[in-house]
C-alpha cells in the first residue's frame, strides 16, 4: 500500500530510499563524522547510527550555523542523505541542502511522524513537493 | 516575489556569477518562507568557517567565489576559525594550510579578518532594529534579543549571499509578530556566575527548540552572562531570540514581551540549573589534561577575572589551559598585564580559534574542564573529549591542580 502526501518543496530534486526516523532536532556542524555521515552528539537518539543514503526525517536543525556547510560537504562526499523530511526546514539546513543538491521537503499535510518507521521504502519528490510511503 | 530593478539585474547575472549565485540563495528562501520582498541590510558575519565544517568541499566552494571577483558590499565580519595566525601549536600541517586557505579565499571577497565569534567585541556593534545578516548562532541570539538588532539564524553561505548583495529576505525575525515569546520561564534559582547562566541556557534550549523563551527573575546579568546564556540556548536548542523581562529592550514587561499571544509558565528552580549542568557534564575521570575557558571568546572582563584567579599560581605540569579570545581583545589584554600573568602561570591566551573550531584533540588531550556551555555541548562530538562543566572559578582551580573537584 502507498500513502502519497502533500509538503512544501524546500530543496528540488527527487530521491528514493530507506526511512531513518528522528524524533530530536540534528545539529549538523560537530554533530556528525562527514566521512561516513555517523552522528557524534553525546546523548543523541541516532548517536553511532549513519544517516548516509537515508530518507532522514527529523522535525527541525539545531545548534551552530556552520551546519550548511557541513550538509553540502556530505553532499559533494556522497556520505549525506537521500532526502530528507521535516517538520519545518530551517534557514541553514535549506542552503545546505540547496547548495548540495539534496531533496528536501517539510510541512506535509499529516504528521509523518504518524506514518513513516523506520526502514520503509519512502520516496521524496521534492520536484513536485509529494512524499510517498510504502507500506 | 518583488524586486527592484537593481535586483532583478542581480538575479540575472548583470553583476557576475557570484552576485548570481547569491540571488538565487536568497530567492530560494524568500520563495521557502513567504517572503514579499528583500530589504537591505547593514552588515553581515560569516560563521561556519572552520576546516571541520567547510572540508575541501566547501574550501573549493569559496575559492572559485573569490577567484570569480566575489566581493561584499556591505560591512562583513568572519567568525572564530581553527588555527591562531600569531603562533605555532603544533597542528598537522595540512590542517593549517587548509584552513589558512578558507580564511584567505573570504578576505580576497574583502571580508574583515576578525576571526572572531563576537565581533560585537571588535567594534561591529548593529543598533537597535538595524536588519541585518549575521550567522554564528550565539552572536544570532545576542544582536536579536540583547541589542533589539534583526537577524534570522543565517547559514554561512546565506550570511555570505547577504554580504554579496547587501540584502535578506524579509521574513522570520526581521517582522515584529515573529519576536514575541512563546513559553514563559519563571527564574526563582539564584543564578551567581556564568555557569549558571549556562546551565539554564542548556535546560531550556533542549526543551524548547526553535521557540522564543521569554525569561523573568533574571536580575542585573553582566552582558558575558547574557552571551554564555544565549549561547547555550542556541547550541543545545535552536533558539534565534530571548526575552528577559526587565533586561533586553523588548520585553519591558511580560506583557510587551509576549505580546497577544498565549502562553505557558514553566518554573525554573536550583534543580533545573543542576540537571542542566549534569546534561552539559560527560567526564568520570578526575584526571584534568586540558581546560579551556572562552566560548564565545572571552571579553576583556572574563580575561581579567582568569588573571586574577591565576595570580602568583601555577598551573599542574601535566595540564594544558587555552584561553579564547580575538585579537582585539588578546591586544588590550596584553597592555593591560593580563596577558603576562597568565603566561607566567604556565597558560595561553589564543587568538583567532576555539577548542570545537580547532584541533586541541590533535595534541592528544583527553579531558576537558570548562565554564562553558556551548564548548560543553559540542566537544563530545567535535573533538572526541569528555567534559567537566563548572563555574571559571572551579576550572582554574582544576588547571592548577590537574584534577576536578566537584
Amino acid at each position: 500500500m502507498a500513502i502519497i502526501l502533500k509538503g512544501r518543496s524546500i530543496s528540488k530534486g527527487c530521491a528514493e530510499g530507506e526511512a531513518l526516523v528522528c524524533r530530536q532536532p540534528i545539529g549538523f556542524n560537530f554533530g556528525i563524522d562527514v566521512a561516513n555521515g555517523v552522528i557524534t552528539e553525546y546523548n543523541h537518539e541516532l548517536f553511532g547510527k549513519s544517516i548516509k543514503d537515508k530518507i532522514l526525517l527529523f522535525p527541525h536543525g539545531k545548534g551552530s550555523t556552520g551546519g550548511s556547510y557541513v550538509v553540502y560537504q556530505l553532499a559533494k562526499n556522497m556520505t549525506g542523505p537521500k532526502a530528507i523530511i521535516n517538520m519545518t526546514t530551517e534557514t541553514i539546513i535549506a542552503v545546505g541542502a540547496i547548495m548540495g543538491g539534496i531533496p528536501v521537503i517539510d510541512s506535509l499535510e499529516k504528521n509523518p511522524y504518524d506514518l513513516i518507521s523506520n526502514g520503509d521504502r519512502v520516496k521524496v519528490d521534492a520536484d513536485q513537493g509529494v512524499v510517498t510511503i510504502q507500506k | 516575489m518583488d524586486l527592484t530593478d537593481s535586483e532583478k539585474r542581480m538575479r540575472d547575472g548583470e553583476k557576475g556569477e557570484p552576485v548570481r549565485m547569491a540571488m538565487e540563495i536568497l530567492l530560494a528562501l524568500g520563495k521557502i518562507y513567504g517572503a514579499e520582498r528583500l530589504i537591505p541590510i547593514q552588515s553581515a558575519h560569516v560563521a561556519g568557517l572552520s576546516l571541520k565544517s567547510h572540508g575541501i568541499a566547501g574550501t573549493e566552494w569559496a575559492e572559485d567565489l573569490a577567484n570569480r571577483g566575489a566581493r561584499v558590499c556591505v560591512p562583513t565580519t568572519l567568525n572564530v576559525v581553527g588555527v591562531d595566525r600569531s603562533r605555532d601549536f603544533d597542528f598537522p600541517k595540512a590542517w593549517v594550510r587548509d584552513q589558512l586557505r578558507i580564511e584567505t579565499a573570504y578576505e580576497r571577497m574583502g571580508c574583515f579578518g576578525t576571526s572572531s565569534c563576537v565581533p560585537y567585541y571588535c567594534g561591529f556593534v548593529p543598533r537597535y532594529q538595524e536588519h541585518i545578516a549575521w550567522s554564528e548562532s550565539s552572536a544570532v541570539v545576542f544582536t536579536n534579543s540583547v541589542l533589539g538588532a534583526r537577524d534570522n539564524r543565517e547559514g554561512g553561505p546565506s550570511a555570505l549571499a547577504s554580504g554579496l548583495t547587501g540584502r535578506t529576505p524579509l521574513y522570520g525575525l526581521h517582522l515584529d509578530e515573529n519576536r514575541k515569546g512563546d513559553v514563559l520561564f519563571k527564574v526563582s534559582a539564584p543564578l551567581t556566575d556564568l555557569a549558571d547562566y549556562g546551565a539554564l541556557g542548556s535546560y531550556v534550549g533542549r526543551m524548547i527548540g526553535t521557540r522564543v523563551p521569554v525569561f523573568e527573575g533574571i536580575k542585573g546579568p553582566a552582558i558575558e552572562d547574557l552571551v554564555c546564556l544565549g549561547a547555550a540556548l542556541a547550541s543545545s536548542g535552536g533558539v534565534a531570540m530571548f526575552h528577559a523581562v526587565g533586561v533586553t529592550p523588548e520585553a519591558p514587561t511580560v506583557e510587551a514581551a509576549f505580546g497577544k499571544k498565549k502562553y505557558e509558565a514553566i518554573e525554573i528552580s536550583a534543580g533545573e540549573i543542576a540537571a542542566g549542568k549534569r546534561k552539559l557534564t560527560s567526564a568520570k575521570e578526575k584526571k584534568i589534561d586540558y581546560v579551556a575557558i572562552g566560548c564565545p571568546h572571552c571579553s576583556l572582563n572574563q580575561l581579567q577575572e582568569v588573571a586574577t584567579l591565576l595570580k602568583g599560581r601555577r598551573i599542574d605540569k601535566e595540564t594544558t589551559l587555552w584561553v579564547h579570545t580575538n585579537v582585539a581583545m588578546k591586544a588590550l589584554a596584553g597592555q593591560l598585564g593580563y596577558v603576562q600573568t597568565i603566561e607566567e602561570a604556565g597558560g595561553v591566551i589564543t587568538q583567532d580559534l576555539c577548542t570545537i573550531l580547532g584541533n586541541p584533540e590533535a595534541l592528544g588531550f583527553k579531558t576537558l574542564a570548562t565554564n562553558s556551555p556551548k564548548m560543553a555541548f559540542y566537544a563530545p562530538g567535535s573533538n572526541g573529549f569528555s567534559v567537566w562543566y563548572g563555574s571559571a572559578e572551579q576550572c582554574i582551580e582544576a588547571a592548577v591542580q590537574g584534577t576536578w573537584k566537584a
